[in-house]
């Protein structure tokens, strides 16, 4: 209301704040409008498959389009799998570097630090994948994978016998080193931002650093949480990195070391050649609308979580 | 002051709104009245073509070579699977296309609409079998035994099926890993349609096509790698695997190649001499371009002939016959007669790819009517 009561005689204020508006509509209006490109693209497959789409796993290409049959459970399966490894392996990773470079490293050695994860997290993702494919995927199956497998395998997890080394683990663990640098630089700037008085009231009750450490993170929880939301969601957009360790193959498996496939290494690995079929660009769209739904999901637990802890 | 920031925000989102309209330059189509700028007093005449990523580095050559002797035009190719180069051409977004495949019957009646599309080879290519086994050399399988490895159904590689072809080779009692593409692709088309002729089990349970269901993966004895570049390193990292691969792919990376057996019963792998003998046998089943629709994968495999390799494919290109532009079209003819021509010729020729036979690229010229 103020805003358009004033445009009679706006002031330098309220022009700016006009001035303003046309960027503000059009992030909300692209976003929206890629929404809806999703949405009115998968009609066509949703129609044809109904929910079974999301709920088997069968990948019929076929250039009879009666055959055509997409079903992306594995890959959803597979994302939210190696999304939650990531999440879990650059967690403790990002908290741990956050501490230490505010609390411990000495100044020097802080800017360096800072510049090498901004580094990292400004690097082209085929490079992190071809690391992985050449280094960290051989050494895994060699160190990790086959020795947990001779003598653990009784475990679920440990189940699979790793023959090729791509596995959820290898691409969990590649996803984890390269969303840790985005993790840790929120969780680096709040921890920096604490008041110095906080930190001092914490001391002056005889706290230990560890436990001071514990209570400060206590305060910057929400910026815990909205690091683990960005990780998650990086971690499940990737596609060039992953495809090139997951092994690319439609199964479902719990084990650790099982090869599987990501919605976004499908989108990656299939659109190329998806015109010559009738519904598999179709299929593709609404495979890309779960990664939609499910960062929607996330954020609105983030969000919860958050509250809950607010009321508590 | 307050005026300046409103005449920058304004600025910006004018650009950001002409970013959003198609610059005339990018349609560079056939049938779409042309800008000026072919008319312009530079006369630089600008062709652009997109499509299969197999033939790219062989047509970047072509161009290169092409445009040292004809500076004035400006040839530009974008590799994105074949399936996109169909879309872009029927979209007319492109001048010509790339396709591994030929055209479906289905998208020439669409094309026919616009005018009459030709398609012919421009350049053979081969799908080799690649193995990692250390210290096996000169592997050799027949068809039947090919199909069933890749359907899983024989578990190890000192299984007695491949011993029996291979009795002086020491194969390990280690599970074999299958690697196969990811992503849809021509290569696999061709690969599976060869698997379909010489494997029984495998013409029922499987068929061909660019992305099949690998009953591997669900064995756990799949790999599937994203392009030729990504099957190449999941056989070179790993030992015991066996994948398909195009030659080309398999010269750069000095993979082990397997001699497959051909029709007439011998063991041959893929070197060009091979490949040519193949071509020159099946050249009959090249159907003339203004019906490209109706080659057939099919008929091109497992060819007769002592020295033919069996799995050999081509590359093809599309054009228009009539352009609405003239002086676009000589352009166009000029250059696809030089690639058929000149072009053919070894010193233009990347390594890994195999020119066509002169007989069958006279054909191809005399059909279109490109000759003189």
């Amino acid at each position: 209301m103020g805003l358009w009561m004033s445009i009679g005689r706006p002031s330098i204020n309220d022009r700016f704040k006009i001035s303003l508006l046309p960027f503000s509509a059009l992030i909300l209006g692209i976003f929206i409008l890629m929404l809806f490109v999703y949405f009115t693209n998968s009609i066509q497959i949703l129609q044809r498959e109904g929910i079974g789409l999301y709920t088997t796993n069968q990948w019929v290409a076929s250039e009879d389009p009666e055959r055509e049959y997409y079903g992306v459970f594995a890959a959803l399966y597979g994302s939210v799998y190696t999304s939650v490894l990531a999440v879990l392996i650059s967690l403790p990773l990002s908290i741990c570097f956050a501490v230490f470079v505010i609390d411990y490293a000495p100044a020097r050695l802080k800017e360096w630090l800072i510049i090498a994860t901004d580094i990292m997290a400004g690097l082209p993702t085929i490079i992190y994948g071809i690391w992985g494919a050449f280094i960290l995927v051989p050494f895994m199956k060699e160190y990790v994978m086959y020795p947990l497998y001779r003598h653990l395998s009784f475990i679920p997890l440990f189940s699979f016998e790793p023959l090729s080394g791509y596995s959820y683990l290898s691409a969990g663990i590649l996803l984890g080193i390269m969303v840790t640098p985005f993790a840790s630089s929120i969780i680096r700037e709040a921890y920096r931002m604490i008041p110095f008085s906080y930190r001092e009231a914490v001391f002056s009750l005889g706290a230990t650093r560890y436990e001071a450490t514990k209570i400060l993170m206590g305060y910057i929880k929400p910026a815990i949480i909205a690091g683990v939301i960005l990780a998650f969601g990086r971690a499940i957009g990737e596609t060039v990195a992953v495809s090139l360790v997951v092994g690319n193959t439609f199964n479902i498996h719990p084990s650790l070391f099982a090869p599987g496939y990501t919605i976004s290494s499908l989108i990656a690995n299939q659109f190329g050649n998806a015109f010559i079929y009738k519904y598999m660009v179709s299929a593709l769209f609404a495979a890309g609308l779960s990664l939609f739904l499910i960062g929607l999901a996330v954020n609105l637990m983030g969000i919860y979580i958050l509250r809950r802890g607010r009321h508590a | 002051m307050n005026r300046k920031l409103l005449l920058v925000g304004l600025l910006l989102v004018i650009i950001l709104l002409s970013g959003c309209t198609q610059p005339e330059s990018l349609q560079s189509s056939g049938s779409a009245t042309q800008p000026k700028e072919t008319k312009s007093s530079t006369k630089e005449t600008i062709l652009i073509g997109s499509g299969a990523t197999f033939p790219q580095p062989q047509i970047e050559k072509w161009i290169d070579e092409y445009s040292k002797t004809n500076p004035n035009i400006k040839i530009e190719y974008i590799g994105k699977g074949s399936g996109g180069g169909q879309n872009d051409f029927k979209q007319n977004l492109v001048d010509f296309a790339c396709s591994d495949p030929p055209l479906k019957e289905s998208l020439w009646n669409e094309l026919k609409k616009d005018g009459q599309p030709l398609q012919f080879p421009i350049i053979v290519g081969a799908v080799v079998v690649a193995y990692n086994i250390p210290g096996v050399e000169n592997l050799k399988l027949d068809g039947s035994t090919l199909a069933d490895i890749f359907l899983g159904d024989i578990e190890y590689w000192d299984d007695s099926r491949i011993k029996e072809l291979n009795p002086d080779a020491k194969l390990p009692h280690e599970k074999i890993i299958v690697v196969h593409r990811s992503d849809s692709s021509g290569t696999t088309d061709i690969f599976t349609t060869y698997l379909s002729l010489v494997g029984d089990e495998w013409r029922e349970k499987i068929g061909s096509g660019k992305t099949v269901e690998w009953v591997v993966d669900r064995l756990g004895r799949g790999v599937g790698g994203k392009g030729n570049p990504g099957v190449v390193v999941a056989i070179k990292n790993n030992p015991h695997t066996i994948g398909y691969t195009e030659l080309a792919y398999a010269y750069k990376e000095n993979l082990k190649m397997v001699a497959i057996q051909n029709k007439a019963g011998n063991y041959v792998t893929a070197s060009p001499e091979t490949i040519k003998n193949a071509v020159s046998k099946i050249s009959v089943n090249i159907p003339p371009p203004y019906e490209g629709y109706k080659e057939n994968m099919a008929t091109l495999l497992n060819a007769d002939g002592e020295k033919s390799y069996p799995i050999v494919a081509f590359s093809h290109m599309v054009i228009w016959q009539k352009y609405d532009d003239k002086s676009r079209e000589e352009e166009i003819k000029k250059f696809v007669k030089w690639i058929l021509t000149e072009g053919q010729k070894d010193s233009s020729l990347v390594s890994g790819y195999v020119g066509l036979p002169e007989d069958v690229s006279n054909k191809i010229l005399e059909e279109t009517g490109l000759w003189g």
